[in-house]
């Protein structure tokens, strides 16, 4: 579920964009690259091409079916989409320390990943 | 042993044909509460498979004014002895 | 599925039983969210559809009138978690005239009588 509460806003170009209290958009509809650079930014991350993969792989997997991915689920996306290579936990481990699963959700504008630690 | 537990009158709902599907030849089934009316010597002939590995939750027929109205054939526990049931189950599945 | 292949049914640690179709009321969605989150957590998740529960598998579902969610996104998904054993009564299914054509995913018929053994050869059952 998209969380409703407006906590913050982050500022993008001349636009605010709230945030819930996690740092997930509150309204998904308000993403774009731009969003996801301004998130990244905040939070210290460099985004490179590996990383925007994985963001559209995200973004595809919730036109899909409606739902962020928990860990097991992003992985196999991940390799079903960019190859064997790239569906696995270390890869994504690397590219979003912390939780994959969350990290990725919120840079791509999903919801908070509902079956996840 | 699964012990299957159902909550639901026979005579109102047709749960209880998918509790006796589901079970296996040593399976138990315990009735309560408003499913504790299958007890009845008129409504256990539902339950006519399983007899012998039928139980019913005596507090619910208590409180229905049901104890002592049961067929002969339902063996009654009180809530310790669903507790012994449970204990005496791989796992238990609740049918409601 | 046949009773000769009975033995092809797999262990598994978590049988998630669906009673209730798409619509009527949360029960399908919080079975669903059940096996996915069992399977999250690296659990072996098989399904079992009786009864309504068959309803949640046919084709060309659509988001209910005051814009509900459908459950059909959530069916497609169960292969991104590894959820592969769906495992349907086949009496439901002719009860109500639906034939395996008609279902939006890909499922494993099994007869009455050996639905107690499907029960049998899991850990953990959830009833739903």
């Amino acid at each position: 579920m998209a969380a409703t509460e407006i906590y913050r806003y982050l500022r993008v170009g001349d636009r605010d964009i709230p945030l819930d209290p996690e740092g997930y958009l509150v309204h998904l509809e308000d993403w774009s690259p731009e969003v996801a650079q301004a998130l990244a930014t905040e939070e210290g991350r460099e985004l490179t091409q590996d990383h925007w993969d994985v963001i559209r792989v995200l973004r595809d997997f919730y036109t899909r079916f409606e739902a962020a991915p928990s860990m097991r689920p992003l992985v196999k996306a991940v390799g079903q989409a960019l190859g064997p290579e790239k569906g696995k936990s270390l890869h994504l481990m690397k590219l979003f320390p912390d939780s994959p699963a969350k990290v990725g959700a919120r840079l791509a504008g999903l919801p908070k990943p509902a079956n996840c630690l | 042993m699964i012990l299957h537990i159902l909550n639901r009158s026979p005579s109102a709902s047709r749960i209880f044909q998918q509790a006796l599907d589901a079970m296996g030849p040593d399976d138990r089934l315990l009735l309560i509460e408003d499913a504790v009316q299958g007890a009845l010597p008129q409504l256990v002939r539902y339950f006519e498979p399983v007899i012998g590995r039928l139980f019913a939750l005596r507090e619910d027929l208590v409180s229905r004014g049901l104890e002592g109205r049961c067929d002969d054939r339902v063996l009654v526990v009180d809530v310790d002895g669903f507790v012994t049931l449970t204990e005496e189950a791989d796992k238990t599945v609740s049918w409601f | 599925m046949t009773r000769q292949d009975m033995s092809a049914i797999p262990n598994g640690d978590l049988l998630v039983i669906l009673r209730h179709g798409p619509h009527g009321s949360s029960w399908l969605r919080e079975g669903l969210d059940a096996a996915l989150v069992a399977a999250a957590f690296g659990q072996r998740v098989s399904l079992l559809f009786l009864g309504d529960g068959v309803m949640a598998l046919l084709g060309g579902q659509q988001v209910g009138p005051l814009g509900q969610k459908g459950t059909q996104p959530m069916l497609e998904m169960l292969g991104m978690y590894d959820i592969e054993t769906l495992l349907v009564d086949r009496g439901a299914l002719v009860e109500r005239g639906i034939g395996v054509s008609d279902l939006s995913v890909t499922v494993s018929l099994v007869e009455s009588e050996d639905i107690a053994n499907v029960l049998a050869h899991h850990r953990q059952i959830l009833n739903f």
